[in-house]
């Protein structure tokens, strides 16, 4: 791909907003309805019982923090390693829901558990998580951009953090 | 990567250990408030091995646990569905009928769950429990107020202070964890949820026919 290096700054500014924002809003959903959240975890049947509980508790807090380091532009690439992870393991849980014939919500923005057979929305939810997964792909390749904390390398720290705000 | 150091280096640190105790404080609260609490206070129809749910006819038989959030819309056309059915189980005295209010939706339906048990202590738990169905809002609009659930009460004829003072106090809102902790450990993943001696129903076929809910249940031996 040949793009100009102002370009792939905005791309990269872009892919941390959208990634991080649909964190930050997955986490703050889920973390009001917290027993909500545990339950959707549960209706996937795919871990013992107490453990997808306390995961659910724990996964939008996780979510908020990765949310704000790409949002505030921290830990790109770490923090994009741990998206993009999250978006694959998010990939194969709704796959095997899907295989196996559960009818569930995600639960991706709270809400979550059974729901009746045909209001499923297994193809929407996967390619969504797909395309995060993209943009935490792009954060990888290239975690330096506009309006970040995280310096280039070969910069001389000119650019300052005001991208907090834009979440 | 070069890390930067001096003055953004340690405001980059800063951020992140920031974070990293949000996080780590949210998820401690979380998982530690979702415990149950053995001594959290009860309203007086609970007892623990019926889940802490508030029960009618103890020693009934069939049991019908119905698990369900005061918020959620689908509860709502259960209730509209059933609630004369299942009210006339709960009056009589032959049903074991065990309510339990998660609060799945959030804050609001804390408030409800608890205004319910408060409203169980004065011996109107199933009046009020229609009655927040029959008015429910969005959820968590706000619609849900501690003066609006004694506006509620009133409109079903509890004026005791008592009823208000356990709403304002929230007296109940351990036990509201309670019954959300046990609903975890069963393995409650939806509401509304209806169990028949421990089976749950279809909820695609028996839940909003009333002509099959009551086959359900009379083959149950209701």
């Amino acid at each position: 791909m040949k793009i100009s290096s102002g370009a792939k700054d905005w791309v990269t500014l872009f892919a941390r907003l959208v990634l991080g924002g649909v964190l930050i809003l997955a986490g703050v959903l889920k973390a009001k309805a917290p027993y909500e959240a545990a339950a959707a975890v549960r209706a996937y049947q795919l871990l013992p019982n107490s453990f997808a509980s306390i995961l659910g508790h724990s996964l939008p807090w996780l979510e908020i923090g990765a949310g704000l380091l790409l949002v505030i532009g921290i830990a790109v690439k770490k923090t994009a390693w741990f998206g993009g992870a999250l978006m694959v393991l998010f990939i194969a849980a709704i796959s095997q829901a899907w295989a196996r014939g559960l009818s569930i919500d995600c639960g991706c923005f709270g809400n979550g558990g059974a729901v009746a057979p045909g209001h499923t929305k297994y193809m929407q939810e996967i390619i969504r998580d797909i395309g995060l997964t993209l943009c935490a792909l792009y954060l990888i390749k290239f975690p330096h951009g506009k309006l970040g904390l995280d310096k280039k390398p070969e910069l001389d720290g000119k650019e300052q953090n005001n991208g907090a705000a834009k979440g | 990567m070069a890390q930067q150091k001096g003055k953004d280096g340690g405001l980059r640190g800063l951020v992140i250990g920031m974070i990293v105790f949000v996080v780590a404080v949210g998820v401690l609260f979380t998982v530690l408030s979702s415990k149950s609490n053995d001594h959290a206070a009860t309203p007086s129809s609970v007892v623990k091995a019926n889940g802490y749910g508030i029960a009618f006819n103890n020693s009934g038989k069939p049991q019908v646990d119905i698990w369900e959030d005061f918020q959620c819309p689908i509860c709502q056309r259960f209730e509209s569905i059933n609630h004369a059915y299942i009210e006339s189980l709960a009056r009589g005295n032959k049903v074991k009928v065990v309510f339990h209010p998660l609060s799945f939706i959030g804050a609001e339906s804390v408030l409800a769950a608890n205004a319910a048990a408060c409203a169980a202590d004065q011996g109107k738990f199933l009046d009020y429990h229609y009655s927040l169905y029959l008015n429910q809002g969005t959820e968590n609009s706000g619609h849900i107020t501690n003066s609006w659930l004694e506006g509620l009460a009133a409109s079903v004829g509890i004026t005791s202070s008592k009823f208000t003072k356990c709403v304002e106090n929230g007296n109940y809102a351990g036990w509201v964890k309670n019954i959300a902790a046990d609903g975890a450990a069963k393995n409650v993943n939806a509401t509304p949820t209806v169990l028949v001696n421990g089976k749950e129903l279809d909820r695609n076929t028996q839940y909003m026919d009333p002509a099959a809910f009551q086959a359900a249940l009379v083959a149950a031996g209701a």
